[in-house]
């Protein structure tokens, strides 16, 4: 009884991944990709004298700091980076 | 018919922040102290707030109260004098500690290290961070009165500028955060999670300080609240300065609340029989400006206060110009 009811549920827990994979998981992905745009673009406001773009205050820039470090690499990276076209294809 | 300092300030019981500005050098830290001084002894717990970086109301008061915190030594009478490089100095010290506890560090990484110094050099600094401590004091709400005594660059106006170009800044940025708070969210709905993974701390510190600024800001701005003074002396220089004042009031929408004339020679000495022709030709000189200011300003005018023979010194001396301050009426 017991061993039908995992069943059961395992069955269920790999059809939704299924659905979740087929219809959801690029939707998660885009979304993903907006949010980071949205995370650099308010780094970019706030912590923007960093790279020489002087935007906010910056006694305010300090208040945000702190929360903006594990991102920092990763924003200065990006923005930094060479780009061309084939970008936008990925 | 001008009113008279005291009518104007029973007139308006809604009124809890007092601004002096002007030109340096004229008396503005002297009637701060004096309006605290008189509001203080109306039984109004009042606070006088220097913003000048060059300490001047332990200079007022003969105390040392630079960087002190709130130092009182009259009935309701609080006075504040900050040390604006030691606050940012601090400021700074909290943040590098933030960092360092929230992601147990040993050492902060070079270039956060260097971004923090490089931040809190720029001279913007100082301005708001004396218009942060201005605006959390308010925001306590623990005094009925709070008197700011404003540095003379740009008239002090330039800070409340500030003020509403920084509210605007918040107001986007935390727009812009909650967009991201959006996506958060229906990206948890998408994964099958009822609520986003996590609060948005930083939204959370984008509010509290937009809340302090949007109210500072709404008092500075409602005149029924916020009273800005004028300092002026019968000289040429000080009338054409007033007129500037003026009109940079109008271009940001803000009401001059009163000009207080300060440091006139009594006319009545001029009745003296041995008084010298240097005094005579000053006094003379004065009086011919003094009608230039009634016609240009008589609307603004709240009072006209004499000049002393000695400094404006010390508890007694700043009761007496309280005094003159406000049991000035007009004469005709």
């Amino acid at each position: 009884m017991n061993e039908e009811k995992k069943k059961g549920t395992e069955a269920k827990k790999a059809v939704k991944e299924l659905v979740y994979g087929m219809a959801m998981h690029d939707m998660v992905r885009y979304s993903l990709k907006t949010r980071m745009y949205l995370e650099h673009l308010f780094m970019l406001i706030t912590l923007g004298d960093m790279l020489g773009i002087p935007l906010l205050p910056p006694y305010y820039s300090l208040k945000m700091l702190p929360y903006a470090v594990p991102n920092i690499k990763s924003w200065q990276r990006r923005l930094f980076r060479e780009r061309d076209f084939t970008d936008s294809l990925y | 018919m001008a009113e008279t300092m005291k009518e104007f300030f029973e007139r308006r019981p809604e009124l809890n922040c007092i601004i002096f500005a002007g030109k340096g050098g004229l008396g503005k830290t002297t009637f701060s102290a004096a309006t605290s001084h008189w509001l203080a002894e109306q039984g109004k717990r009042t606070l006088c707030f220097s913003t000048d970086p060059q300490a001047s109301l332990s200079d007022i008061f003969e105390r040392d109260i630079y960087g002190k915190g709130i130092q009182s030594f009259a009935p309701n009478l609080h006075v504040l004098e900050i040390d604006s490089d030691k606050r940012v100095n601090e400021y700074q010290e909290s943040i590098r500690k933030k960092i360092l506890d929230m992601y147990n560090l040993k050492e902060l990484p070079k270039e956060i290290d260097e971004y923090i110094k490089a931040a809190a050099s720029e001279p913007a600094m100082h301005e708001s961070a004396t218009y942060d401590a201005m605006a959390e004091l308010m925001v306590k709400r623990d005094h009925s009165y709070y008197v700011f005594d404003m540095p003379p660059f740009g008239h002090g106006i330039r800070m409340v500028s500030m003020a509403l170009i920084l509210d605007t800044w918040i107001d986007k940025i935390t727009e812009l955060r909650m967009k991201a708070r959006e996506y958060d969210e229906a990206m948890a709905a998408l994964r099958g999670r009822t609520e986003a993974e996590k609060e948005d701390v930083i939204l959370k510190e984008l509010t509290e300080i937009r809340e302090k600024l949007d109210f500072f800001s709404g008092v500075l701005t409602d005149s029924k609240r916020t009273a800005f003074f004028m300092v002026l002396i019968p000289e040429k220089m000080a009338i054409l300065d007033t007129e500037r004042a003026l009109k940079m009031f109008d271009s940001m929408k803000l009401n001059l609340s009163g000009i207080i004339v300060n440091m006139v020679y009594p006319p009545e000495l001029l009745k003296m029989k041995d008084l010298g022709d240097f005094l005579k030709h000053r006094i003379e000189m004065q009086q011919r400006y003094m009608k230039v200011i009634w016609e240009k300003f008589e609307p603004y005018i709240r009072a006209v206060v004499p000049m002393y023979d000695r400094e404006p010194k010390g508890l007694k001396m700043i009761a007496k110009v309280a005094g003159d301050l406000f049991g000035w009426k007009l004469e005709r």
